[in-house]
């Protein structure tokens, strides 16, 4: 499974609830397969995807909120995993694609190949899950729409296939549409 | 200074302990309105979120953490237009602070000037007017910055 299609099936699975979508390709993807008021791209920033998913979440109690993020994004920020953990955000659910490498800016080796992501989000209280498969991620969103959370479900990705478009909206019109849509549903 | 940003509106206060506002972060925690994380930008991006939902944050941290988190206020707070008050700690002030606060100290006026951070340096003659300059600033959408004078050692 590569990147684009994993994004394509949890960005279904989550329909309508928010998304904050790191940067780089995750985010190009998530805008190319599934444009939606939802979606914060977050288009620089590197690792702060999950921090900014923190902040709606505790102020959104009644929605579940989703980060789409990536392996060299949670590196750059593990401290927010230890954030996360102790406050406890019951409608947080975390996705990191995980390709062990930074593939937006060459495909160089990231930590993950001998880190175990799931292992550390386990010891800081989130309840984890792990896949490599279409059928073992649908499987594991579907069931996880009932439990409360953190949770993270961490998604084995292989490198390769075409990035996607550049997002075409504008930093602020991202911010106003989600905003205004959040604020709209609650 | 906490309590009537408090009572002006101010909802989260997030951010990275410094000795020059202990005060400052023991009244809040007496409120239980204090969230500390674990490095400065992650406290700015949890206030993100939580200006994504209309509500007023402050962000404190030392002029050290100030320093880690430019990239992060040019490419994430700056770039998508979040308002948000920054509370910064100004080590270095004093000529005779500790070493690794002296460089820092000299260039934080131009860094702030320099990334186009509006800020007002708080005394204990214009508090209240800084505090609600920075609140006008929140209204208008411009994020900004109230700077705190380390004139103490410890």
């Amino acid at each position: 499974m590569i990147r684009k299609e994993a994004i394509k099936i949890a960005s279904d699975a989550v329909a309508n609830s928010p998304i904050i979508s790191a940067n780089g390709y995750i985010s190009r993807d998530l805008f190319e397969t599934n444009d939606k008021e939802t979606n914060f791209y977050m288009i620089g920033s590197m690792g702060l995807s999950s921090s900014i998913a923190l902040g709606v979440a505790l102020k959104n109690p009644r929605k579940r909120v989703y980060v789409f993020d990536g392996d060299g994004n949670i590196l750059m920020n593990l401290g927010s995993l230890t954030t996360i953990g102790k406050l406890k955000p019951k409608n947080l659910i975390h996705l990191v694609f995980d390709n062990q490498s930074h593939e937006s800016t060459g495909g160089q080796p990231s930590n993950t190949k001998n880190i175990d992501i799931y292992k550390i989000a386990k010891s800081c209280n989130y309840k984890s899950f792990k896949t490599t498969s279409k059928v073992g991620l649908k499987k594991i969103l579907s069931k996880t729409k009932n439990i409360g959370g953190p949770v993270m479900i961490l998604i084995k990705i292989n490198k390769g296939g075409m990035p996607g478009k550049r997002i075409i909206h504008s930093p602020p019109t991202i911010k106003k549409r989600f905003s205004q849509k959040l604020n709209k549903q609650r | 200074m906490f309590d009537l940003l408090l009572r002006k509106g101010v909802e989260n206060f997030i951010g990275v302990p410094d000795s020059t506002m202990k005060h400052f972060i023991s009244q809040g925690l007496k409120k239980k309105k204090i969230l500390i994380t674990t490095r400065e930008e992650e406290a700015i991006g949890i206030a993100a979120g939580m200006s994504l939902s209309k509500q007023c944050s402050l962000v404190f941290m030392q002029n050290a953490g100030f320093a880690n988190s430019i990239s992060t206020i040019t490419s994430l707070i700056q770039l998508y237009e979040f308002p948000i008050i920054f509370l910064i700690g100004w080590r270095g002030y004093l000529k005779n602070d500790a070493p690794e606060h002296y460089k820092i100290g000299r260039i934080q006026p131009d860094l702030i000037k320099l990334i186009g951070l509006d800020s007002k340096t708080v005394t204990e003659s214009n508090w209240k007017e800084c505090c609600q300059w920075a609140i006008n600033k929140i209204n208008h959408s411009i994020p900004c910055a109230l700077i705190l004078r380390r004139e103490f050692h410890d």
